[in-house]
Formats: C-alpha cells, sequence, structure tokens
C-alpha cells in the first residue's frame, strides 16, 4: 500500500482510492489506415515491463476520476512525482530523448 | 398506460427508517438517519474557465467552491468534484426551476446540467463517536474534515462524499445503488457505540437539512 498525490485535487490519499490504468504515453499509429498489422500489435498489446523508473497513468476513482501520469519506481514502489497528463508529457519526452 | 402511476421513494425505504426513528440523546455515541429524496443536479464544465464559474454562480446563486470544498446559499449547497465538475444538492420540489435556469446560462458554453435526483441520497451521520464510525468504513484521514471540506472517499467497498457543516456530524452523499450496502455497513459497524436512528436535528441555517421538505414521506406520488 502506498500513498498517491492527486495533481487535480491536490491531495494526498491513499491508494485504495485510485485505480491503475497502465502505462503512460503509448502514441496511437499516425496514420491509422496506412499502420501494417506489427504496428497495430505493437500498439495495442506489447509494453515496455520496466525495472525500475517507469511512467504509468493512474485514474483517481473514488475523488475526482481523472486519470494523471506517476513515475514510480516497480523496484522499491517510491514516486517521484505525479502530474496532469499534459504536464507530464513533456517531462517524459525530455527524459525519453536523453 | 392507463395505470401508470410513477412515484418517488427513498433508496433507503426498504428499513422503514421513519418508523424506528427515536428522539436523540446524549447516550446515543453514533446516530444516523437518512434526508429522503432530496435534488440533486451534475454541473459539468470546466470550473477554470472565468465564463463557465459565471453561468454557475448566476444560475444557481452559488459561487464555485475550490478543490474539495463546498460553497450553500439559497438554492443549496454546491459540492466540488473535480476540475470539471460540481454537485448541486437542493430541495426536490426546487429541480426544475434550477435545471432550466443553467440551461438557459449555459447556452452557447461547453457545459452541461443534468438532473440525477433518482441516483443518489444523503444520510447524516452524527454523535460524539462519529468519526470513529467513519473510520471503520475507510481508509481517509476523517479526522481531517474541517467545517466547509467535501472528500470524496472509498466507505467500505463503495465510493462516497463526506461533507461537514459543523462539528457536530458529516453527511454522507451517497449512490443509490450502494445504499443499502452502505446503510448494512453503517449499522452495523455502530453496534458498540449505542447506535440509533435518530430523530434529524431541526434544519435551523443548515444548508443541508432545510432542504428537506417538512414530514417528508419516504414515498409519494410524482405527478405524470
Amino acid at each position: 500500500m502506498f500513498q498517491i498525490h492527486c495533481p487535480h485535487c491536490g491531495a494526498t490519499r491513499e491508494e485504495e482510492e485510485f485505480s491503475y490504468a497502465g502505462e503512460a504515453y503509448i502514441p496511437r499509429p499516425a496514420n491509422p489506415e496506412e499502420a501494417t498489422e506489427a504496428e497495430w500489435g505493437d500498439y495495442l498489446f506489447m509494453r515496455k515491463n520496466t525495472r525500475g523508473w517507469f511512467w504509468e497513468q493512474w485514474q483517481h476513482t473514488a475523488g475526482c476520476r481523472k486519470v494523471f501520469a506517476v513515475k514510480r519506481n516497480t523496484v522499491s514502489y517510491e514516486i517521484a512525482g505525479t502530474w496532469t497528463l499534459a504536464a507530464g508529457k513533456e517531462l517524459y519526452l525530455k527524459e525519453s530523448e536523453a | 398506460m392507463p395505470n401508470f402511476q410513477p412515484y418517488l421513494q427513498s433508496p433507503l425505504v426498504n428499513f422503514n427508517l421513519p418508523a424506528l426513528t427515536v428522539p436523540a440523546d446524549a447516550s446515543q455515541k453514533v446516530r444516523a438517519n437518512e434526508l429522503p429524496l432530496l435534488g440533486y443536479i451534475v454541473l459539468r464544465g470546466d470550473l477554470s474557465d472565468a465564463a463557465v464559474a459565471q453561468a454557475i454562480s448566476q444560475a444557481t446563486g452559488l459561487a464555485v467552491p475550490a478543490a474539495s470544498r463546498f460553497s450553500s446559499g439559497e438554492a443549496g449547497v454546491l459540492i466540488w468534484q473535480s476540475p470539471d465538475e460540481c454537485l448541486l444538492i437542493t430541495a426536490r420540489a426546487a429541480v426544475p426551476a434550477l435545471l432550466a435556469a443553467c440551461g438557459k446560462h449555459f447556452d452557447g458554453l461547453f457545459a452541461q446540467a443534468v438532473d440525477n435526483s433518482g441516483g443518489l441520497t444523503t444520510v447524516y451521520l452524527s454523535g460524539v463517536e462519529h468519526v470513529t464510525l467513519l473510520r471503520h468504513l475507510g481508509v481517509y484521514d476523517f479526522e481531517s474534515i474541517e467545517a466547509g471540506d467535501a472528500a470524496s472517499t472509498v466507505l467500505g467497498k463503495a465510493g462516497g462524499l463526506v461533507c461537514r457543516v459543523d462539528g457536530d456530524g458529516v453527511f454522507l452523499v451517497i449512490r443509490r445503488s450502494f445504499a443499502d450496502y452502505l446503510w448494512l455497513l453503517i449499522t452495523k459497524a455502530a453496534i458498540p457505540y449505542r447506535f440509533a436512528v435518530a430523530k434529524l436535528p431541526s434544519a435551523g441555517k443548515s444548508p443541508f437539512l432545510r432542504l428537506v421538505d417538512a414530514g417528508s414521506p419516504s414515498k409519494r406520488p410524482v405527478a405524470a
């Protein structure tokens, strides 16, 4: 059990109030009409399964019901921070470029 | 349909609360009762948009609340639920007029007012041990809820809103579909605290209690 800060409510709440919503920032194929089956397969089924720092989505189901981005360490469960999806994406892109 | 006779009934009608109600006294450390058949309107729209916030204020006469807070006034109680959603609790009879007012003021805006009166109900929980009882139900730090706060959290396995007006008690806004479950959970958890279904206190200036119609029955016919 851990506590998560909801960027929309501005409050830190118990994990029980939240639902896990998978890996964050998976881009949909840019040209859906022309995407190959392999690209669709990647988009739908392939996930990173990272050991260490991982960008993921959580939904505050018992509160504001908004989905937001969390950077969490999958080994230690430490949370580096939580952001709205828009605010987190900038950081995520900066990190993935580096 | 000549035999169609629509009626309203409280989600807790099967517990027959009006018949169980006793006068409140100090020996009851946890008291609960339902505020039956209130009106609930969901207001959607980006609250950080000044035009939407102004339209909500003009339609309801209530200030748009800050995060996890509620505001109150003549029309009832306006509870913050998310950055783009508020819940307006009002007297059942006032719902059509408020919906019409919202429709008028929301014209041209990306905002919406939806009547959800059939979907929710409110329970008043009071007595010296009411916070202890809440701790039986959920993981939230219930003692941190101050007057004017509205915490949306987990009660048992169901979601619920916990609103505090004063130190005497809290108002739980719960879903119709979970009302039976939560009422049973409250009554079971409250056994050690001399639980009683107590008469609601006189409305006074309480923004919630004064929304209950005097002598409100748990079941009433609806004009078709």
